[in-house]
C-alpha cells in the first residue's frame, strides 16, 4: 500500500516534470530524452495497474518506435533546430487555458465514487481474445486508417516532387 | 346525330388546346416558318381546328340541350371538419362546362377569332415580328376560349387575366410607337382595376358559399356553379344580402374593366393602336365578350340583387349614350368603330342587367358578326389606302367593291336596319328594357337613352361610310391609288357580310334560338325571337324609323362627297370640342394619375427606399460587417486552429462540467 | 492489486493533459508540437488504461478500455509517422520548420 503510493507518487513526478522538460529545455535532442524518459514513467503507471501488456507495447512503441522516430526528423532538419523560435505572442492566454482545463478536468475527476476504486486485473489472454473478436472491428479499423496515412507519408517524403 | 355530338363534350377541352398548340408551335419554330406565312398558316390551322370542335359542340348541344359540366381535375382539395370557416371544406377544380352560354359563346369565339385569322395573313403580311403576333394571337384565342368553357369563376377569372395579358401584346405589337406602348400600358392598367374588383367579387361568393352553401353537394362539386339562380340568392342568409350585393357590384366593376364600360371605357378606343385584326378580335369576339359574358354567367348562375341590377342597367344605359356621342364627331374610322363597340356592349350589359341575360348575349352574338365585319373592312380600306381618316378618305366605293358592300352591310345591321342582324337582337334588347321598365320606373331614363342611342349610331355609322366609300374620288389627292383587297382578305369579309345578315335571323331556327331561350336551370327568359304584340312592332318601328332617320341625316350632311361645314363653324365648336376631348375624362385621368397617383407613388417610393429597403440593406451590412471580421479567423497558420480546437474544448468541459450540473432542467445530474 | 484512489490517475492525466495543451499552444517548432501532441495523447490513453484496469473484466464490464488503449497507441504512431513526413516535406518547401509559417491553407 505505501509502497503503491510511493511508486505512483514518484512516477507522477516523473511524468510531469519529463513532460514538461521535454517541451521547455532549448536543445531538441535532449527533448527527445526527456520525451523519451516520460514514455517510460507512463509504462510505469501501466504496471502499476496490473496491465502489462499495455506497458510493454507503451515501451515498445513509444519509448522504442515513436521516439527514434522524433531522432530521426530531429537529425534531418538539424540545420535550423537549434535556433529555437520564441515561444508564441500569446502571452499568458495558453497557461491559463490549460490550467482552466486542467482544473474543470481534475474536479470532475474528484466526484469520482471511491467505492470503485480496486484494481482488478485481467489476463492477456482475456485481452487478447477481446482485440480479436469483440472489438476486431476497431483493429481493422486502424489498419484502415494506417494504411492510407503510411502511403501519404510516403508521398509527402518522396524526392524530385513538384 | 344529337348523341354523336354530344359524345364530344368531353372533348371540350381540345377546343382552346389546339390554338394552344399553335401558340408553342409558332413560339418556337414560328422564325423558320417562312414558307408558312411566319407561322400565320400554323395560327389559322389552330383556330379552324378549334372552330370545327367548338360549332359541332356548339350544335351538339342545341340537339340535345343541358348542362355538361367536367370538373375532372381538382387541383386543391381541403376537406371540411363541419366547424370553422369553411365547414364543409372546398375543393378548387379546373374543368370545363359547355352549356347554352358557352355554346353561343364557342360559335363566336371559333368563328370570328378563325376569320381574323385567316385576314390577318393578307393584312399583315408586311410587318415584321409576325412569329410573335400570331403566337400572341393564337394565345389571346385559346385565353377566350378556356374562359368560355370555364367551369368555376377561379378559372374564368385565370383566363381572364391570361386574355388582358395577351391584349396587353397585341395592341402594343408596334411597341416602338409610343403611343401603342402607352395604350397597351393603359389598357392593362384600367382593365386591371376590374380584374381587382372581379376578384374581391370571388373572395366574396367565395366566402358566402363555403359558409352558407348548400352542404355536402357544394363542398363536393367546386368552387362555383353549384346552384342555378334564385334558388342560391333565397339560401343566403338575409344578414348576407349586403355582401352579396356587395359582390354582385365587384362583378359589375370587373365586367366595367373588360367590357369598357362607364367610367373605365377610356382604354378602348385607345386600343386602336394595335393592328386592326386585333382591334377586330378584341372588339367583336374576344376581350370586350369576355366582361358582358361574365355578367351573364353571373346572373344565370349565381343571380344579381335588385340594386346589382339598377346599376348594371344605368351603367350600360349611360355607356350606350356616351359612347355613341363621343362617335360622332372623331376623324378616324378606327376610333368611331371603337366607340360604336363600347357603345353597343352598353346595349348588352343593359339587357343583362334588366334580367334579360340571353337577350344580352343574343346581341353580342350579332353584335360579334357585323362588328368584326366593320373592323376588317375597315382594315381592307386602311390596308388600300394607308390612313385612318375620314376625311382623307373617299371614292372608296368603286375600287373596293367587295369591301364597301361589306362594311355597308355591317353598318346597316349595326344600325338596326331589318333583316339585318343587329335589328332583332337591338330590337330585342329594347323591347326587353321597355318590358322590365314596366315594373321598375328607375328604368326609364336608360330605355330613353338607348332609343336615342339608336339614331346616333345609324348616323355616326353612315357618316364613317358616306366619308370613306361615296363621293367621286379621295378628298386627299396623294392618297395612294386604292385596290381591292387579297382574297385571304375579302373571303372573311364576305363569309362575316352573310353571317351579319343571317345571325339575327338564325334565332328563328328552333334548334339554334333554343340556346337563348330557358334552358333548364335557368333564368325564366322571354322567348327570343319574341312574342309579337302591338306594342313590340311599335317599338320596332320606333327604332327602325330612329335608325332610318339616323342614315337619312348623314346622307344629307355627308353623302355623296360632301362635307357638312356646320361641323367646322363655331356654332357648335365647343360641344365638338368636348366629344373630341372624350369628355375631357381622358385628360382629367392623365391628371389624376400625374398629380394624385405619382405623388402618392413618390410618397410610396420613399417609404419603400429609405426605410424598408433601408432596413434590409441595413441587416445587409451588418453581416457584411460582421463576416468580414470573422473571416480573419481563418488565418491559415495551424496554431490558430489548434488554438481554436483547444478553446473549444475548453468551452465543452466548462458546460459539461459547470455550467449542466448548475442547471439541472439541462439534463445534469 | 493497488487500491490507489482512481481520482489520482485521473488528476495526473489531466495535468498532463494541460502541459499537452499549453506545447500544443506555446511551441512553435513542428517537432515540439508533435511531442506536445504525443503527451496529450498519452495522457488521454492512460486514462482508458486506468478505467480498464478498474473496470475490465468485472461482471457487466467488457475490456473496451485495453483495447481502446492498443488502437490509440497504434493511432498514435501513425500520427507521428505522418506528422514527421510534414516536417520534412515542409522543411523541404519552405527551409524552416516554424509552424506559424505553414499558412499555405489559407486561401
Amino acid at each position: 500500500m505505501i509502497l503503491d503510493l510511493l511508486a505512483f507518487l514518484v512516477l507522477a513526478v516523473t511524468a510531469v516534470v519529463t513532460a514538461l522538460a521535454a517541451l521547455l529545455v532549448r536543445e531538441l535532442v535532449h527533448t527527445i530524452v526527456w520525451v523519451a524518459l516520460f514514455f517510460v514513467s507512463l509504462a510505469g503507471f501501466y504496471f502499476l495497474v496490473s496491465a502489462p501488456f499495455l506497458g510493454v507495447l507503451q515501451l515498445g512503441v513509444y519509448a522504442g518506435a515513436v521516439t527514434i522516430l522524433l531522432l530521426f526528423g530531429v537529425m534531418v532538419t538539424r540545420k535550423r533546430i537549434f535556433a529555437r523560435e520564441a515561444a508564441t505572442g500569446l502571452g499568458p492566454a495558453p497557461v491559463a487555458l490549460a490550467l482552466l482545463i486542467v482544473v474543470v478536468l481534475a474536479t470532475a475527476a474528484s466526484t469520482i465514487p471511491s467505492s470503485t476504486t480496486q484494481v482488478h486485473g485481467y489476463s492477456v489472454d482475456a485481452l487478447s481474445a477481446a482485440l480479436f473478436g469483440t472489438y476486431g472491428a476497431w483493429l481493422l479499423l486502424l489498419g484502415l486508417v494506417m494504411l492510407p496515412a503510411l502511403a501519404g507519408a510516403i508521398y509527402l517524403v518522396r524526392e524530385g516532387r513538384e | 346525330m344529337s348523341g354523336t355530338l354530344s359524345a364530344l363534350f368531353p372533348w371540350a377541352f381540345l377546343v382552346p388546346l389546339a390554338p394552344t398548340l399553335a401558340f408553342v408551335i409558332i413560339g418556337l419554330f414560328g422564325r423558320r416558318m417562312q414558307r408558312l406565312e411566319w407561322g400565320g398558316w400554323v395560327a389559322v390551322g389552330g383556330a379552324f381546328v378549334a372552330m370545327v370542335l367548338g360549332v359541332l359542340i356548339a350544335v351538339g348541344e342545341m340537339l340535345s340541350p343541358g348542362t355538361y359540366s367536367d370538373r375532372s381535375v381538382a387541383w386543391l382539395t381541403l376537406p371540411g371538419n363541419g366547424t370553422g370557416a369553411f365547414p364543409h371544406g372546398f375543393s378548387l377544380v379546373m374543368g370545363t362546362l359547355v352549356d347554352p352560354l358557352s355554346a353561343i359563346m364557342l360559335i363566336v369565339v371559333t368563328v370570328v377569332g378563325f376569320l381574323v385569322m385567316l385576314f390577318s395573313i393578307g393584312y399583315m403580311h408586311r410587318d415584321q415580328g409576325l412569329p410573335r403576333y400570331y403566337a400572341e394571337l393564337s394565345l389571346f384565342l385559346a385565353s377566350m376560349l378556356g374562359l368560355v368553357l370555364a367551369d368555376n369563376l377561379l378559372q374564368f377569372f385565370l383566363f381572364w387575366e391570361l386574355v388582358g395579358v395577351c391584349s396587353y401584346f397585341l395592341i402594343g405589337f408596334y411597341y416602338a410607337k409610343p403611343s401603342a406602348a402607352s395604350a397597351a400600358k393603359e389598357a392593362f392598367l384600367v382593365t386591371r382595376i376590374g380584374d381587382v374588383l372581379f376578384l374581391l367579387g370571388i373572395f366574396i361568393y367565395f366566402d358566402l358559399f363555403a359558409t352558407a352553401g348548400p352542404g355536402a353537394g357544394w363542398a363536393a362539386s367546386g368552387f362555383l356553379f353549384v346552384s342555378h339562380g334564385a334558388p342560391f340568392l333565397a339560401g343566403v342568409p338575409v344578414s348576407n344580402a349586403t355582401l352579396f350585393t356587395v359582390a354582385g357590384l365587384m362583378m359589375l366593376g370587373g365586367a366595367a374593366g373588360k367590357s369598357a364600360q362607364f367610367p373605365l371605357d377610356v382604354w378602348l378606343p385607345d386600343a386602336m393602336e394595335g393592328p386592326t385584326t386585333v382591334s377586330a378580335l378584341i372588339h367583336a369576339a374576344t376581350m370586350v365578350a369576355a366582361g358582358v359574358y361574365l355578367l351573364a354567367v353571373v346572373s344565370v348562375f349565381i343571380g344579381f340583387t335588385a340594386t346589382d341590377q339598377l346599376l348594371i342597367v344605368a351603367i350600360g344605359g349611360f355607356t350606350t349614350f356616351w359612347a355613341a356621342s363621343m362617335a360622332l364627331v372623331h376623324r378616324d374610322i378606327k376610333r368611331v368603330i371603337a366607340y360604336s363597340t363600347v357603345s353597343q356592349l352598353g346595349y348588352m350589359v343593359l339587357a343583362v342587367g334588366a334580367g334579360f341575360t340571353m337577350v344580352g348575349l343574343y346581341h353580342l352574338f350579332t353584335h360579334a358578326f357585323f362588328k368584326a365585319l366593320l373592323f376588317l373592312a375597315a382594315g381592307a380600306v386602311i390596308h388600300a389606302v394607308e390612313t385612318q381618316d375620314l376625311f382623307k378618305m373617299g371614292g372608296l366605293r368603286k375600287s373596293m367593291r367587295i369591301t364597301s358592300i361589306g362594311f355597308l352591310i355591317g353598318a346597316l345591321s349595326l344600325s338596326g336596319i331589318p333583316p339585318f342582324a343587329g335589328f332583332f337582337s337591338k330590337d330585342d334588347v329594347l323591347g326587353s328594357v321597355y318590358q322590365a321598365a314596366q315594373s321598375h320606373p328607375a328604368y326609364w331614363p336608360f330605355l330613353i337613352l338607348a332609343y336615342a342611342t339608336v339614331f346616333m349610331t345609324a348616323y355616326y355609322i353612315f357618316r364613317a361610310w358616306f366619308l370613306a366609300f361615296s363621293g367621286d374620288h379621295p378628298r386627299d389627292p396623294t392618297l395612294p391609288h386604292a385596290h381591292e383587297a387579297p382574297w385571304t382578305m375579302t373571303v372573311p369579309i364576305v363569309i362575316l357580310s352573310g353571317l351579319a345578315i343571317v345571325a339575327g335571323l338564325l334565332a328563328f331556327v328552333p334548334q339554334f334560338g333554343g340556346l337563348f331561350r330557358a334552358g333548364a336551370g335557368f333564368l325564366p327568359t322571354p322567348g327570343v325571337p319574341p312574342t309579337y304584340t302591338t306594342t313590340s312592332l311599335l317599338l320596332s318601328g320606333l327604332s327602325v324609323g330612329l335608325g332610318l332617320t339616323g342614315i337619312l341625316t348623314a346622307y344629307v350632311l355627308w353623302g355623296n362627297g360632301r362635307v357638312f361645314t356646320l361641323a367646322e363653324s363655331s356654332a357648335v365648336q365647343p360641344i365638338r370640342r368636348l366629344l373630341l376631348e372624350r369628355y375631357y375624362v381622358k385628360a382629367g385621368v392623365d391628371w389624376f394619375g400625374l398629380r394624385v397617383v405619382y405623388t402618392v407613388s413618390r410618397f410610396l417610393a420613399f417609404v419603400d427606399e429609405y426605410i424598408i429597403d433601408g432596413t434590409v440593406h441595413g441587416f445587409e451590412r451588418m453581416f457584411s460587417e460582421l463576416s468580414t471580421r470573422a473571416r480573419r479567423v481563418q488565418s491559415g497558420v495551424v496554431l490558430d486552429y489548434a488554438a481554436y480546437v483547444v478553446v473549444g474544448l475548453a468551452i465543452f468541459l466548462v458546460f459539461l462540467y459547470l455550467v449542466v450540473p448548475a442547471f439541472p432542467a439541462l439534463g445534469g445530474g | 492489486m493497488t487500491d490507489l484512489p482512481l481520482a489520482a490517475f485521473l488528476g495526473l492525466s489531466a495535468v498532463l493533459l494541460g502541459i499537452g495543451i499549453f506545447g500544443i499552444l506555446t511551441r512553435r517548432n513542428f517537432i515540439l508540437l508533435l511531442i506536445a501532441i504525443e503527451v496529450a495523447m498519452n495522457a488521454a490513453i492512460l486514462n482508458f488504461v486506468v478505467f480498464g484496469a478498474y473496470w475490465g473484466g468485472t461482471p457487466g464490464y467488457g475490456l473496451e478500455g485495453p483495447s481502446i488503449a492498443v488502437v490509440l497507441v497504434g493511432l498514435a504512431a501513425t500520427e507521428v509517422a505522418v506528422g514527421l513526413a510534414i516536417v520534412l516535406a515542409l522543411n523541404r518547401l519552405r527551409g524552416s520548420i516554424n509552424v506559424a509559417e505553414a499558412t499555405v491553407l489559407k486561401l
